[in-house]
């Protein structure tokens, strides 16, 4: 069943996904891959007539983040006049989730808090064993070395573990609620399930607390450990702690200023938040051990619509850690591109995607027709933008760490492209096999890259047929590709030209810098592929009109992409910050140089401005927690699809320190005249 | 128990189906001159009920086949021309398979729907040949029908050990689930329900296995439900697997500890 987050949470070793009503859909420990141990974890109240289960549609919710931390705010209404405040966060040192319950009434309950767990220890209903610890007032959950464990404050008077899914359903703990009593069954094996109860007498307008710690370790003794030993610590000094660690984190960051944005009503402050939403959500997206990311916290494991997203892709993750150095974490890069000389194939190229610890995921791109060779392009072209930020002996030592895997790498994408486009391979988008523009545009990112990390390596005579290679590639890319009505052709498919227009030729100019905005017949190019891309993959849809992937897109319903709308809003900004001041775009007419310099404002201000609107589109498409989903529905406007994106959050980041850049060149030119 | 009407007919290439809502004013004999309306015009009525909206308003649904160059809009204009009728509606079914004058159907105070044993027992075998648990997963399923069921008797009914049995025999007689034999003691809540011709074990083909999970879940739902303790029901023989009729035994649900939970099921532990 696919069940898509509205927050995110966790540490180091811990992601916790959490519906809009503060049930847990996700919980992975101890890698943000694997394992995935929850399959339902929710609270329920028996009102001493029926079960309402807080999940369910009877429910009103008002969901959102503890300003600039992962610790997550729920409300709850119900009709019936209870209300429940949920307050969940993760200890930033201990994979435990704490969950504050705070209930309360309007009219009197004499009745039962029941929270309910459906757990899939080790991603496995087989085989697991349950237990009550009577003693210590602890359920617990394992499959093999994994251990999840509940313990509660005050502690649960009654309890019930019990068969998941079988005939012998009366033992069932979700069915065992039904009748407001537990019945106590202390053990069990096989496809389990438990719940835990505690009285709830409430007077009108009265108020109960219940604080839930669900933790994970690796063996009953730790588990115990754990719990035990964040049990004695006052719930108000560890989400202060919580708290300090997220701010603390955040007060890194790449300081935004955005000097004379005030004119569009609140969005200075909305972009602030976004910007730390992404940063925040991407931390969690981490693996902190290994340093590769997941695409998203994966919520179709079983690839029932999809193919999953639990997974890293050197194409999303080379654009999120070039963000995170953008926005003040360098680290991220470093860490990242070890993992991948770890985990380059043998042929010099990088796979489809990848588990977190390197080992080769599940794929539909095992052979040379069917690989995407734009991930070994992107790969190569990340390592040389980080390359050139580094300084002294960091940047010696990175090149050494690298130069094997960017010769085989580079080697890989010679072979590859002998007539000067690349052999057949599978696209971006994952969707068609063929030639692409976007494809063979990262290749000349790659290749450059390498010449570059050559030639600073000594290796002159590597430099210059790279470079070679990578010029022919933009050459043969232009004469094949760029269509007489203004953009890149798509690609070749089944041996013919695919015309479609495609926001991925974007790559061309960002990030791939193909196209150049010096050269003013590239300058012009780039200008049709934006109007072209706006012209022809707009969807209306909220304020303004967000990008989808390419015309007759089908994945999904075809919805606008945030990634493909923020792509062009980077596009647009980046366009406006290269366009050459002494020369803004041509103009056939004979200029003075106040004309030129009022044309040039104009144009700066224009791409700005439509850059600004598709931002402003990106975040009405966000959830209410400000996590950026892969799609926004085109009908309803709402978040769709995959939340959050790894590649959607690094694009806003992008795009704010882009825009910030605007604002700052704008707010000095005004100080200097 | 039926609160819509449907049908099934043969072809006949001459005729047509044609279903009749009529409002009338429950005057005395004012039924009778619809009827007698219908005879005069040779309409063949081939299914009608009657159905009480207030005191002084009724409603007569009523299937009728016409002659296929009939006109129904026609028809149905001269039936709301009698002095007793106010309002008429009429639907034509096209491929005389199934219709209903209401959509949708409603089977037990909520929505229902007519369907092929097969469909359901196709989702049955789809189940049980993928998913893990299927039997449970098949009892849950069944059980919170059964509960549903027993629920909605007990709302429009005075449901009592003298007739608790009887209603759900009649219920799975009128869906066309199958025909049931309750021995069930309310004092100890021990028994056996025989099932002929259950819809699942008749079309599901040979197994080595009972198949009629749903079943057992539905009879322990529909019992639990009505006794108000925890009822266990189990299916010890199937007409699936070559036996003449399906047995399922009725024991109270065993609470405590897993040792009673094996035992039920035959094991020694």
């Amino acid at each position: 069943m696919i069940r898509l987050p509205n927050a995110v949470l966790g540490n180091d070793e811990l992601l916790v996904t959490m519906g809009r009503k503060g049930e847990i859909l996700g919980f992975f420990y101890p890698r943000r891959d694997h394992a995935q141990h929850v399959e339902e974890s929710v609270a329920c109240i028996h009102t001493g007539e029926r079960l309402l289960w807080t999940n369910d549609n009877d429910w009103h919710c008002i969901q959102n983040y503890v300003e600039d931390t992962n610790i997550v705010s729920t409300k709850l209404y119900h009709d019936s006049g209870i209300r429940i405040s949920i307050l969940d966060l993760v200890h930033p040192d201990v994979p435990v989730l704490i969950r504050r319950f705070k209930v309360q009434s309007q009219r009197e309950i004499s009745g039962k808090f029941f929270y309910y767990s459906n757990f899939n220890v080790g991603e496995t209903s087989k085989k697991n064993s349950g237990f009550c610890d009577t003693d210590t007032h602890l359920l617990v959950q394992y499959w093999q070395n994994y251990y999840i464990g509940i313990y509660s404050l005050p502690e649960f008077t009654e309890w019930q573990i019990g068969k998941a899914m079988d005939t012998i359903w009366w033992t069932n703990s979700k069915y065992d609620m039904e009748d407001g009593k537990l019945q106590r069954n202390k053990e069990d094996i096989g496809n389990i399930n438990n719940a835990a109860g505690w009285d709830l007498e409430l007077e009108a307008g009265g108020a109960n607390e219940f604080v839930i710690l669900m933790g994970a370790a690796s063996s009953r003794h730790l588990l115990y450990k754990r719990i035990y030993e964040l049990s004695k610590l006052p719930l108000e000094y560890i989400f202060e702690k919580t708290r300090e660690h997220w701010v603390m984190w955040l007060s890194r960051k790449q300081v935004l200023r955005m000097p004379g944005i005030e004119g569009y009503d609140n969005l200075r402050q909305e972009l602030f938040s976004a910007y730390n939403r992404a940063l925040l959500v991407l931390y969690l997206l981490n693996d902190h051990e290994h340093g590769s990311f997941v695409a998203a916290p994966e919520f179709d494991s079983n690839f029932e619509k999809c193919g999953g997203y639990g997974f890293c892709w050197n194409r999303d993750t080379s654009e999120v850690v070039l963000a995170l150095k953008r926005s003040g974490y360098p680290e991220y890069c470093d860490k990242f591109f070890k993992w991948c000389i770890r985990t380059q194939l043998p042929d010099g190229s990088w796979f489809q995607r990848y588990w977190l610890n390197g080992d080769i995921a599940p794929s539909w791109g095992n052979f040379d027709y069917s690989t995407q060779i734009d991930e070994t392009g992107s790969t190569l072209y990340a390592m040389d933008v980080y390359y050139r930020v580094l300084e002294g002996l960091k940047k010696a030592e990175f090149l050494e760490e690298v130069w094997v895997s960017v010769l085989r790498a580079a080697e890989y994408l010679m072979k590859r492209t002998k007539s000067g486009i690349h052999e057949s391979c599978m696209d971006l988008w994952e969707t068609y096999y063929g030639i692409f523009t976007y494809t063979n545009a990262s290749i000349y990112a790659g290749l450059m890259g390498a010449s570059h990390l050559a030639e600073e390596n000594g290796e002159i005579g590597m430099a210059r047929r790279w470079k070679k290679r990578a010029e022919f590639i933009k050459q043969a890319t232009i004469d094949r590709f760029w269509l007489q009505e203004g953009y890149f052709a798509k690609g070749v498919i089944n041996g013919k030209l695919d015309k479609t227009a495609d926001a991925s030729i974007l790559g061309t100019y960002v990030p791939f810098g193909m196209l150049s905005p010096k050269n003013p017949i590239e300058r012009d190019m780039i200008q049709f592929m934006i109007e072209n891309i706006q012209k022809k993959l707009s969807v209306p849809i909220n304020i303004h009109y967000g990008i989808k992937r390419y015309e007759n897109d089908s994945y999904i319903n075809g919805n606008p992409w945030v990634v493909t709308t923020l792509w062009l809003a980077k596009a647009m900004f980046t366009f406006a910050l290269d366009l050459p001041h002494e020369n803004a775009i041509s103009s056939p007419i004979q200029e003075t140089h106040h004309e030129k310099e009022d044309r040039y404002d104009e144009d700066v201000k224009r791409f700005t401005s439509e850059g600004i609107k598709c931002l402003k589109w990106a975040l009405a498409g966000a959830t209410s927690t400000g996590l950026l989903p892969e799609q926004v529905d085109q009908s309803t406007g709402k978040p769709a699809w995959v939340i959050p994106l790894g590649w959607s959050e690094a694009l806003m980041l992008d795009n704010i320190l882009l825009l910030d850049k605007i604002c700052r060149r704008k707010a000095g030119n005004k100080k200097e005249g | 128990m039926v609160r819509d009407l449907f049908m099934f007919a043969g072809l006949n290439e001459r005729t047509q189906i044609v279903w009749f809502k009529i409002i009338y004013s429950k005057e005395p004999g004012s039924l009778s001159s619809i009827i007698d309306f219908l005879e005069k015009e040779n309409a063949f009525i081939m299914f009608g009920h009657l159905d009480n909206i207030t005191q002084k308003t009724g409603e007569y649904s009523v299937f009728i086949e016409l002659d296929k160059n009939s006109d129904p809009e026609d028809f149905a204009r001269k039936v709301e021309e009698l002095d007793v009728v106010s309002e008429v509606e009429y639907g034509v079914s096209k491929y005389r398979m199934i219709y209903s004058a209401d959509f949708p159907l409603n089977v037990v105070g909520v929505r229902g729907v007519a369907a092929r044993a097969l469909t359901i027992v196709d989702i049955i075998k789809t189940l049980n040949q993928n998913v893990p648990h299927a039997e449970g997963l098949l009892t849950m399923s069944g059980l919170k029908g059964g509960i549903h069921s027993a629920k909605y008797f007990k709302s429009i009914l005075n449901l009592d050990d003298s007739n608790f049995a009887d209603v759900l025999a009649e219920l799975y007689r009128g869906v066309g689930w199958g025909i049931l034999e309750i021995e069930c003691d309310p004092k100890t809540y021990q028994g056996k329900i025989i099932v002929k011709d259950s819809f699942i074990a008749d079309v599901y083909g040979g197994a080595d296995q009972p198949v009629c999970a749903f079943m057992s879940g539905y009879f322990a739902g529909y019992l639990t439900e009505y006794f108000g303790k925890n009822i266990s029901v189990r299916e010890v023989s199937c007409k699936a697997t070559g036996k003449d009729v399906c047995e399922h035994i009725i024991s109270p649900a065993p609470s405590g500890g897993t040792g009673q939970e094996y035992q039920l099921r035959g094991e020694t532990r």
